[in-house]
């Protein structure tokens, strides 16, 4: 029951979407339905992300209670969460403050504190990549000599000022770039990992619609 | 003649700090001096505006022609698949796009795929461009935001956009906008112009593309853009913006230079320094352990 | 420049540097404003959700065109948050699986019709001389797409030992793998280091900015 049941939701579910893209929606019942499978969908994946804050706000919340280590620290999310979401569910007929609206506390506090947070965590990684670059990129073999030589020149190729000192030494040196090592070899071998990726994923629905693949039900 | 003797000078410019930084990096085995110099490396162009001339990818071009090909008032679906965190990079190329649809009056259609940001990021990008033009919402442009599960969203979108949009990004619904009458579909579309910087790019080819033969462009972030080559070859995707440099490109085309193309400078530099601290990098591995062996020799 | 502008940059002139202050080391205001970071960014998806999803898709079509089924769906995202019982935590797997099965139904058919087909179909089509570009270069680059795609699904072939013929071929397609490798490395630093610049510029012309504003 507690296999099975999921099991066959499961199947019927994707067997909608597989039976109807052989129809035409516009004139079959089998289009309509589609329509409102996909239509639950978003209403039920919208609940999944609902549930994940509802997990960190719980534990969060214990580990403030039980006066763990940086309990002052998740004090802080906590009032974060709130600030950010009851501002939100009130309705913005109230005023222009309350919901998501452009006005909002919602927006503003996304555009001037959430927004540039995760610009700079991210703008981070620069200094990290540069730091990796210099102590861990060695061509202690050919296949890491072949990566670095063409990742040096890609490098090169992408910015104006390496553009120009490319086409210097030969003229069609940028393009022979973009032709060979971006249009050829890289599109080959991206070519190559898209089938292959492709492949799994579409073996790995299959299983799943089969009941094959049970992880994702925690077994 | 000119630009090489800048380059020069540049290179020179970079080559005397990044050779004590990464000498003092080697030495102490503290990263911090790199961060030093990485920094140095971006904030001098951005503080004294290095700048040179960008030129254009094939790939820009075609994207550009093939939006410029459009009859004018024709109905686009500009996308704003990005997170905040790649502003930098993304903003850039919805804006240029922007400028290149308003221009010839194309309805522009907005929606997003990211829970974290995407429909705050769209209405203030979109809202910002419109009153540049005089756009009227409602009328010129619509954003229709954000709703759960990608996957499905998309797929839904091909037999009845209201279906899954029932309502626009401000709660109204899509029967009382004007400019929705008559869009249903992506039959009703002329062009998706997707900027992303995350793999739902690729299902806007697998799902959308493939099978409801819409016209897909896209401008994706420099790490997306080497796999987006595959699908430019197989002409599923017309046209192609890569990283910062492809918005510059695009900023360039449109004639509307904006923060990429004033980027470009710090580009420039922040690589030749990386390449140069490659090459050093190596450099000193090699002497280190030539001079390990002689010890072990002797 | 409004002096709410002013306050409004050096808010998030703040937020910037403490984060970037972890690049000397960790110190409290970085994990201050991480831990805002990671509060806000969760109660955006509280405000997002309950306005694009619960109200506009589920409760106004249900009030406004009477489309009572909807609470179907309602039901089953509200039996996810069974997870947090142990008793009942198997019923949230209901709502899982009708997901997880829906997906699986569209990416079926999507990876191969949408990316093995085109992309199998665009590798033949390269061999075919009427695609190729003039001359030997259009020869070269078709030779090399043949060849960086077998060699590449090749080298990721591990139902068969690597030796003999299949063992060479590998060996060719790990030489290309690692030039797209590097090529991906490549535009990676482009990308980080742009992002760097974003932030860069506005503390350059913003902060700038209203620091003169204030004091120039």
């Amino acid at each position: 029951m507690r296999t099975i049941v999921p099991v066959i939701i499961a199947f019927l579910s994707g067997m909608v979407m597989i039976l109807a893209f052989f129809f035409d929606p516009e004139k079959s019942i089998l289009g309509e339905l589609e329509q409102n499978v996909l239509s639950w969908v978003t209403i039920v994946g919208g609940f999944t992300l609902l549930l994940g804050v509802v997990s960190i706000f719980r534990v969060n919340l214990i580990a403030v209670k039980r006066r763990h280590d940086g309990w002052g620290y998740k004090l802080v999310t906590l009032i974060s969460i709130l600030a950010m979401a009851i501002p939100a569910i009130i309705p913005s007929k109230l005023s222009p403050l309350f919901g998501t609206g452009t006005d909002s506390i919602y927006d503003w506090l996304f555009n001037y504190l959430d927004a540039p947070m995760m610009a700079t965590m991210f703008a981070m990684l620069a200094f990290y990549i540069s730091s990796a670059a210099f102590r861990a990129f060695r061509a202690r073999n050919t296949e890491a000599t072949l990566l670095l030589i063409a990742a040096t020149l890609v490098m090169l190729w992408r910015v104006p000022m390496g553009e120009i000192a490319l086409a210097y030494i030969h003229p069609d040196l940028p393009q022979a770039i973009n032709t060979y090592i971006m249009g050829g070899i890289n599109m080959a071998v991206q070519r190559g990992i898209i089938i292959g990726a492709a492949l799994g994923a579409a073996a790995m629905s299959l299983r799943i619609l089969l009941g094959i693949e049970r992880t994702y039900l925690g077994k | 003649m000119l630009e090489v003797l800048k380059i020069v000078a540049y290179t020179i410019l970079i080559c005397i700090p990044a050779a004590v930084l990464l000498y003092l990096t080697f030495k102490t085995d503290d990263r911090r001096y790199l961060f030093i110099a990485v920094a140095f490396y971006v904030v001098f162009p951005v503080v004294v505006t290095i700048s040179f001339p960008t030129s254009l990818s094939p790939e820009s071009i075609t994207l550009y022609e093939a939006v410029d090909a459009l009859p004018d008032s024709s109905t686009v679906l500009l996308t704003f698949d990005y997170y905040a965190s790649t502003l930098a990079e993304t903003e850039p190329m919805s804006r240029a796009a922007l400028h290149h649809l308003f221009k010839k009056d194309c309805r522009v259609l907005t929606v997003t795929t990211i829970p974290l940001g995407g429909p705050t990021i769209s209405e203030r990008v979109t809202r910002d461009l419109a009153e540049e033009y005089d756009k009227v919402y409602g009328l010129d442009f619509v954003n229709l935001g954000y709703k759960a599960n990608y996957v499905a969203v998309l797929k839904g979108m091909g037999s009845s956009i209201s279906a899954i949009y029932p309502a626009d990004n401000s709660g109204t619904p899509l029967s009382e906008i004007p400019m929705m009458a008559d869009i249903k579909n992506y039959d009703d579309i002329d062009f998706i112009y997707v900027v992303a910087d995350n793999g739902i790019v690729e299902y806007w080819i697998s799902i959308v593309q493939s099978q409801y033969q819409a016209q897909v462009g896209c401008g994706v972030t420099a790490v997306m853009a080497p796999k987006i080559y595959a699908y430019v070859s197989s002409g599923q995707m017309t046209g192609l913006l890569g990283g910062m440099k492809g918005a510059a490109e695009y900023e360039k085309m449109v004639g509307h230079p904006g923060s990429a193309t004033q980027g470009m400078g710090a580009q420039s530099m922040a690589h030749l320094f990386i390449i140069v601290s490659v090459i050093s990098g190596n450099l000193m591995f090699f002497i280190d352990r030539k001079r390990g062996r002689k010890r072990k020799l002797s | 420049m409004s002096w709410v502008e002013i306050v409004q940059i050096w808010l998030v002139a703040f937020v910037t540097l403490s984060l970037f202050s972890f690049l000397y080391k960790d110190n409290p205001f970085y994990r201050l404003v991480e831990h805002i970071f990671a509060g806000l960014s969760a109660g955006y998806y509280v405000g997002l959700i309950y306005h694009s999803v619960i109200l506009q898709t589920m409760i106004d079509p249900m009030f406004r065109n009477g489309e009572w089924w909807l609470i179907f769906p309602g039901i089953l995202g509200a039996l996810m948050f069974s997870r947090f019982s142990k008793n009942y935590g198997w019923i949230s797997r209901i709502s899982l699986a009708f997901v997880m099965g829906n997906t699986a139904g569209i990416f079926l058919l999507s990876e191969l019709h949408g990316k093995v087909l085109p992309q199998v179909g665009a590798t033949m089509r390269s061999l075919n001389p009427q695609h190729q570009a003039d001359g030997w270069t259009g020869v070269l680059l078709s030779l090399l797409i043949v060849v960086g795609v077998v060699s590449t699904l090749i080298y990721f072939y591990f139902s068969k030992e690597h030796k003999g013929v299949l063992g060479g071929v590998a060996k060719v397609g790990i030489w290309f793998i690692m030039i797209s490798f590097g090529a991906h490395f490549g535009y990676t630093v482009m990308a980080r280091i742009s992002l760097l610049i974003g932030r860069v510029q506005f503390l350059i012309f913003d902060f700038g900015n209203s620091i003169k504003e204030l004091f120039g």
